[in-house]
């Protein structure tokens, strides 16, 4: 296949937005729906990378690609999961202050193990070894062909969040983040729902890590800062935390916006990119969740609207 | 033989004992009630001046409110005794121990049919992987909310609750929809017209009759007069009076203390 058209930015840059649309979504199910303000999404998503590189790179498995990325990767899965599943149980009777000090403080124990667990990660050397479950050519088709996986992943994602909001279990979530003392008295386990939520969520943003591990083949601990976090959560918040397309449409507003538009195609001095255009990307992100807040809180999106689902779903 | 069918159906009705129970707020005591046992008569009354403790009572059976020493139970009425204050507060409504809310509140981002679907929705419809269950939960329980919709004439249950009123009936048949087996009642027709206060009376004997034992609080002294078999009388954190509303309606520090000589 000639891909000589198709620009190497233009595909690094269209996988990472669509890798934080898919972090957006799951976390527009934490935030969005629960009120559970997650801001650790990147230790999830790190600690799914991370696993899937030592396991990779690290275990002389008796099987070759594709079937070594597929365990791996449901490992790395399954140990996000895990850590969701420990630091939900840990969280999920705090408050707001609290759950955003706990999911922090665990994104940045992720990122110190990495640094100083050096014999499995590479510590701030990083890890190489990993590469694309599949050899289909040249490096732009296989990376193509990735996004293109990727993104069918991320849709699967957006179709699980769309019919959460469809179904009696996001009800239940909405019930919990709108009143939790109400809900219990209805007879609901609101621990057990917020535990299961950020198990789920956790293990599929474990997935998504092990999935841009893949991409980038190469994992240092540079990949897993709380820019990670932010672009999700600011993507997350333009767009509406309450709505399912909230994600996309903010994710591509921003991540897509600087990543694609500003990094490719703005005639930016060369010097820029190494020093210059990560602290900018993170200036206007921040400012850009300012602004938001302050002028429309509920996002571009807006409100989430039960009245029309429900007439659509029951009728009157 | 009308004493003993009598005392067989008191037995078997279910009630909540309280023993010890005490909760204090920065040093003063709210509540202290040494052994109450509610759910004797079908429908009780419990009345007080403001500040007497009812709703904290109310409260601490729930779990809303901790206690600070003492226990709750729940007595189904087989035999059986449950401590209520050992469990978690959402257990309550599975034994069927259901309170409404004196505080109006409800779920900002729910619908009216969102509300109550979410009352009824079995546990194992609400997991993260049964995304596709929304069409079994209407369909079980469609007609049995929607015949509680009509009754109590909800304007369009797929919009928000929007009047205190409204938001007030929609804790009351979330209330009902719990298949209550000793339902708690914190002011139900406060703010309410008359002509729902009525259906909401009809509905509360209405359970009574079918077994569930019911504890009304409430200011509105014409319906605890008219509805209610018995009267506890709460003051400084205790039941101090008990007796048919007669009785406690005729009673000197009743009067006293709560009443005013104008209401006799």
């Amino acid at each position: 296949m000639n891909l000589d058209w198709l620009d190497a930015f233009l595909i690094t840059g269209l996988f990472e937005v669509v890798m934080v649309i898919g972090l957006g979504l799951l976390l527009h199910l934490q935030l969005g729906l629960a009120r559970i303000a997650n801001f650790g999404v990147v230790g999830f998503w790190g600690i799914g990378m991370y696993a899937f590189g030592v396991l990779y790179v690290r275990v002389d498995w008796p099987f070759a690609d594709p079937w070594q990325f597929l365990v791996c990767a449901a490992f790395a899965t399954v140990v996000a999961g895990l850590a969701g599943l420990l630091v939900g149980w840990l969280i999920a009777d705090l408050d707001t202050d609290g759950v955003l000090v706990g999911t922090l403080g665990f994104a940045t124990a992720v990122q110190l193990l990495a640094t100083t667990e050096d014999d499995l990660t590479g510590g701030a050397r990083g890890m190489g070894g990993l590469g694309f479950p599949y050899d289909i050519g040249r490096v732009k088709e296989n990376e193509l062909l990735w996004l293109v996986i990727t993104a069918v992943v991320v849709a699967a994602i957006l179709f699980y969040a769309w019919r959460v909001h469809r179904s009696p279990y996001g009800r239940l979530l909405i019930a919990v983040g709108g009143n939790e003392p109400l809900t219990r008295s209805l007879g609901k386990s609101t621990f057990r729902a917020k535990l299961w939520l950020f198990t789920v969520t956790s293990a599929a943003m474990g997935l998504l890590g092990a999935m841009n591990g893949v991409m980038v083949r190469y994992l240092d601990i540079g990949n897993i800062g709380v820019s990670v976090t932010l672009a999700a959560m600011v993507g997350l918040v333009l767009g509406g935390t309450a709505r399912v397309w909230g994600a996309v449409v903010g994710v591509i507003l921003t991540v897509g916006l600087f990543d694609i538009v500003v990094q490719s195609y703005l005639p930016l001095p060369q010097d820029w990119y190494t020093q210059a255009i990560p602290v900018l990307r993170e200036a206007a992100f921040g400012l850009t969740l300012m602004v938001v807040l302050l002028f429309r809180p509920l996002g571009l999106l807006g409100d989430m609207r039960r009245d029309e689902l429900m007439r659509r779903l029951h009728g009157r | 033989m009308v004493a003993d069918v009598a005392a067989s159906v008191a037995v078997a009705r279910p009630r909540i004992r309280i023993q010890g129970a005490v909760k204090s707020f920065s040093g003063r005591v709210v509540v202290d009630v040494e052994n109450l046992v509610l759910g004797d008569r079908p429908i009780e009354g419990l009345i007080g001046p403001n500040g007497a403790g009812k709703t904290t009572l109310m409260r601490m059976v729930m779990h809303s409110t901790s206690l600070d020493r003492g226990t709750i139970s729940f007595l189904p009425g087989d035999g059986s005794e449950v401590a209520l204050s050992t469990l978690p507060a959402h257990r309550l409504a599975g034994l069927g121990v259901v309170k409404s809310n004196q505080v109006i509140m409800d779920f900002a981002e729910l619908t009216v049919w969102d509300s109550l679907l979410l009352a009824v929705a079995e546990s194992r419809y609400e997991q993260p992987h049964r995304i596709f269950s929304e069409g079994i939960v209407f369909e079980q329980h469609e007609a049995e909310i929607r015949q509680h919709l009509d009754y109590f004439g909800f304007t369009d249950p797929t919009l928000f609750a929007m009047s205190a009123g409204e938001k007030k009936l929609l804790d009351i048949v979330r209330c009902l929809l719990l298949k209550p087996r000793f339902l708690l009642l914190d002011e139900p027709t406060a703010g309410l017209p008359a002509d729902l206060t009525e259906k909401v009376m009809a509905v509360i004997r209405d359970l009574a009759a079918g077994g569930t034992s019911v504890v009304v609080v409430e200011h509105d002294l014409n319906v605890i007069w008219n509805l209610c078999d018995e009267v506890l009388f709460m003051a400084e954190g205790s039941v101090i009076l008990r007796g048919a509303p007669a009785t406690i309606r005729e009673n000197r520090t009743v009067v006293e203390k709560y009443l005013g000589e104008g209401h006799v």
